[in-house]
């Protein structure tokens, strides 16, 4: 059986008698289905009679729902900052998209590549070293002028080796990434964002409120996958545009990271919102903004834990890895947080905001 | 539950690790079958099975690559030479795609946009160099009296080709198919407006030469009515038409040296902007006919390339950090591994073991298909990992819940697998749908990524529902595994 029970359901759960609609609409007999639902409701009543809890149930007391405004409030004060971030400074462009200088140097003391990276660092513009064997390495920066193009080849001179002047090439190169490129990356987030909704609303549509209860939830869902993207690229923005750090250049790994993202950032959102579906079903008595902050809890471990694994291999190459890697690192970092954050933080309280103003029961 | 648990998808279980095992440890069963050593260089790998070179593929940012340097020459007049070289590195870049290169680094270069930098993975320079410098320019010549007739041996003795002004240029898009007869290959054509136009008055010029039914009229075969296509005709080629060593060089067929396509009389008028090239006598291969057409529709080189210098080079990322990276990676798969197993105790450590099936079945695929893998794949598939560890903490989480509620061990795994089951299922198929939409619509540099995630998140799936659960139940079959403290929870109805 790998279809889950509520599949079979057609919204028809009354509100009347929770527990014999349930025997009626599941597909397979379910014995413990009404235990299942005396379990939810004990979380928020009682601790159960037969069971000895030995450690009752821990932070189920947090009220997330009622205090929304203020988790409103703090996603947006990062978001709007980061959005004024993107409309007038833009991006700090690192090389795939701005271009830059390639030096083509040759070494007659053949030199290893961590030797001439560990100087091309020093120089701190951000270069990349490439080997082509033989003392030859490709080293690519951002835009240098002469004057530095001089310096850097003294100072490479100086702590590698003598150059071969014979040999060596400087040449300006554009970016690898054309402009189309990043049209294509918007037209897949809006794409995936759509196709992402209808998914939602369709594996919702059985929650009591039909289409326009699953499109509640799609759309809330979809608020907190924007509110992801807007908040990384914001980041971003902020960090290498206005701060000038060189963290925060955008290259095609950032592009990478944005993307993932995208398909990473519903996860905690659909398992929160698939236990209030459930939650619907089992306690009837309950309002939606109780059903809504039980559910969060009850997924809130797994929904931390998750990311906390996810974050620990990212922690992990931002600090061990290499430099190059340091700001797919932070950006994938930055978005899982900012995904578990939305997910139980914004995207669950904004349901009962939606339902509040558009009752559907 | 019962499907999970039969014998069929245990027997796919274990099929697929028979699978992974062969695959990923193909170059060890080869020095073991070989009696070479077990570490070192031997002659041989990677080992060709069945035509199949199972290693992994590495991209250029962990592998390195070939990097070559082309000098733009005669560039056309009055155009933006800034344009020009764009067009040149779109045209490079759909020669390079068609070739299978993933993620290719091609950038302009020079003060004078006169240069351009091409930097590919898995190829050799050879191959490299043939499919970006090749030119193929369709060129189409109508047959017009030579005032110097030289040989005997042209199509069409005592006329010479003439430029019609009609390139491939004014080709919107072309595709190989089977002819309307099914037997053989042809390249479909779709003029441009332009094209389309000049088509329609060449052939009707030429129907209007001796007009008639070819097949039944022998006045109607003219030369005057042929239309001829070419490979990269110049106006300096049909200068030394009279030249007979030449003349019977441009009349061999393009594949052998010459530079003549198909000599073709026009039957009509045509005026629809639609026409088809067959192979004329010899006719195209399947292979013949998808050349062209990708040849003719990744257009023509807008100048000519001068291969300046071809050097191998290394990764880009610098192997240090890719190696600090991977290290870094593993590092943190080994703490969550750590972590799952003191967290969730046996269930944690048999998950654990789902992993290490998962992350086999991952590779043997990534080296089966091949998947090119760069360090966003490599990204891909770490995340990859998280989404398997993740629906297994959905799962346990699940059962600490249902023990707690009191029910008993088997019972308590079986509905925390079902009841996980729907969350799993959509977090995941949200996943997949943007790796479909990514890989259709997405830019060539996150295609490699967007596969290796959906690759990732399918066997994750798999690992996370079918191998996990199977363990589960398996060692659950006994009683004395059914221990809270082996299951992480306070207490436990054991039966």
């Amino acid at each position: 059986m790998l279809e889950s029970p509520d599949d079979k359901e057609s919204g028809a759960v009354s509100a009347d008698e929770p527990e014999s609609d349930l025997e009626e609409t599941d597909g397979e007999p379910d014995e413990t289905l009404a235990e299942e639902a005396a379990a939810v409701e004990e979380a928020v009543a009682e601790p159960p009679p037969i069971e000895k809890v030995v450690a009752p149930p821990r932070v189920r007391k947090l009220d997330i729902v009622s205090r929304r405004n203020w988790f409103f409030l703090l996603s947006l004060l990062i978001i709007i900052p980061g959005i004024i971030s993107m409309s007038t400074k833009h991006f700090l462009l690192g090389i795939d998209f701005a271009g830059g200088t390639e030096l083509t140097v040759t070494f007659t003391n053949n030199p290893t590549t961590a030797q001439v990276e560990s100087a091309v660092a020093s120089e701190n513009i951000d270069g990349s070293v490439i080997s082509t064997g033989a003392g030859g390495f490709i080293i690519r920066t951002p835009p240098l002028q002469p004057a530095q193009q001089t310096t850097v080849l003294n100072d490479l001179t100086n702590k590698v080796g003598p150059i071969d002047r014979s040999k060596l090439s400087i040449l300006e190169v554009g970016g690898t990434i054309a402009s189309e490129t990043i049209e294509f990356a918007l037209l897949a987030v809006v794409l995936a964002a759509v196709a992402i909704l209808l998914l939602l609303m369709i594996r919702f549509r059985n929650v009591p409120g039909g289409w326009r209860a699953g499109f509640q939830f799609g759309g809330s869902a979809l608020a907190a996958l924007l509110h992801d993207v807007f908040l990384l690229t914001g980041l971003f923005s902020i960090m290498g545009a206005v701060l000038g750090l060189r963290i925060g250049e955008i290259d095609s790994l950032f592009v990478t990271a944005v993307l993932t993202v995208v398909g990473f950032s519903v996860h905690d959102t659909i398992v929160v919102f698939d236990r209030i579906r459930e939650n619907l079903r089992v306690s009837q008595r309950l309002s939606f903004e109780q059903v809504v902050n039980l559910s969060i809890m009850q997924t809130a471990a797994r929904s931390i834990i998750t990311s906390f694994t996810v974050v620990l291999v990212l922690a992990a190459i931002l600090i061990a890895g290499g430099a190059s890697l340091k700001g797919f690192a932070l950006a994938l970092m930055i978005g899982i947080v900012s995904g578990t954050y939305s997910s139980i933080f914004n995207a669950a309280p904004l349901l009962v905001v939606w339902r509040r103003l558009q009752p559907v029961r | 539950m019962q499907l999970i648990l039969s014998w069929p998808v245990r027997l796919l279980i274990v099929a697929i690790l028979i699978f992974s095992v062969g695959v990923d440890g193909a170059g060890y069963i080869y020095r073991a079958v070989n009696k070479y050593p077990m570490s070192g260089n031997v002659p041989g790998l990677p080992p060709n099975y069945f035509g199949w070179q199972l290693f992994i593929h590495k991209g250029l940012d962990l592998a390195g690559g070939t990097h070559i340097d082309y000098q733009l020459t005669n560039f056309p007049a009055g155009q933006s030479r800034a344009d020009v070289q764009q067009r040149t590195i779109d045209v490079i870049n759909k020669r390079v795609n068609a070739l299978g290169v993933s993620e290719p680094e091609i950038r302009g270069a020079g003060s004078n946009n006169d240069r351009i930098t091409v930097d590919l993975a898995g190829v050799t320079a050879d191959q490299a160099q043939k499919v970006i410098g090749r030119v193929t320019k369709l060129v189409y010549t109508k047959w017009v009296k030579d005032s110097n007739p030289a040989s005997q041996s042209s199509p069409h003795p005592g006329y010479k080709p003439q430029l019609v002004g009609l390139t491939g240029d004014d080709i919107s898009s072309a595709s190989a198919t089977i002819d309307q007869n099914g037997v053989a290959w042809v390249v479909n054509l779709t003029f441009t407006a332009h094209g389309a136009q000049v088509f329609d008055t060449l052939t009707r010029d030429n129907v209007a030469a001796c007009p008639g039914d070819p097949a039944t009229d022998p006045n109607a075969g003219c030369p005057e009515r042929f239309l001829t296509i070419w490979l990269d005709l110049t106006q300096q080629d049909i200068n030394n038409w009279d030249n007979p060593g030449v003349q019977a060089q441009l009349l061999q067929r393009y594949d052998s040296g010459g530079k003549m396509l198909v000599d073709a009389i026009t039957n009509s008028e045509i005026s629809g902007g639609q026409a088809q090239i067959s192979g004329g006598s010899a006719g195209f291969t399947q292979a013949e006919a998808n050349d062209l057409a990708t040849g003719i529709n990744s257009g023509s080189l807008p100048v000519d390339l001068t291969v300046l210098d071809v050097t191998q080079v290394g990764s880009t990322l610098g192997a240090e950090s890719v190696k600090l990276s991977i290290a870094a990676g593993l590092l943190g798969l080994l703490i969550v591994v750590i972590f799952m197993i003191v967290y969730y105790r046996l269930p944690g450590l048999l998950a654990s073991l789902a992993l290490l099936f998962y992350a086999g079945a991952v590779f043997a695929v990534f080296k089966a298909l091949p998947v090119t893998l760069t360090l966003a794949g490599i990204t891909g598939f770490i995340l990859s990992v998280g989404m398997a560890v993740d629906a297994n903490v959905l799962i346990f989480e699940r059962f600490k819940e249902e023990v707690r509620a009191g029910r008993t061990i088997p019972a308590a795994v079986d509905a925390a697998v079902r009841r996980a089951w729907p969350a799993i299922r959509d977090s995941n198929t949200s996943t997949l749908i943007t790796c479909l939409i990514l890989l259709f619509v997405g830019p060539a540099q996150i295609k490699g990524f967007a596969i290796v995630l959906a690759i990732g998140v399918v066997a994750s799936l798999f690992s996370s529902i079918f191998v996990t659960h199977n363990l589960l139940a398996i060692v659950l079959n006994s009683t004395r595994m059914r221990r809270p403290a082996l299951l992480g929870v306070d207490r436990a109805r054991i039966a």
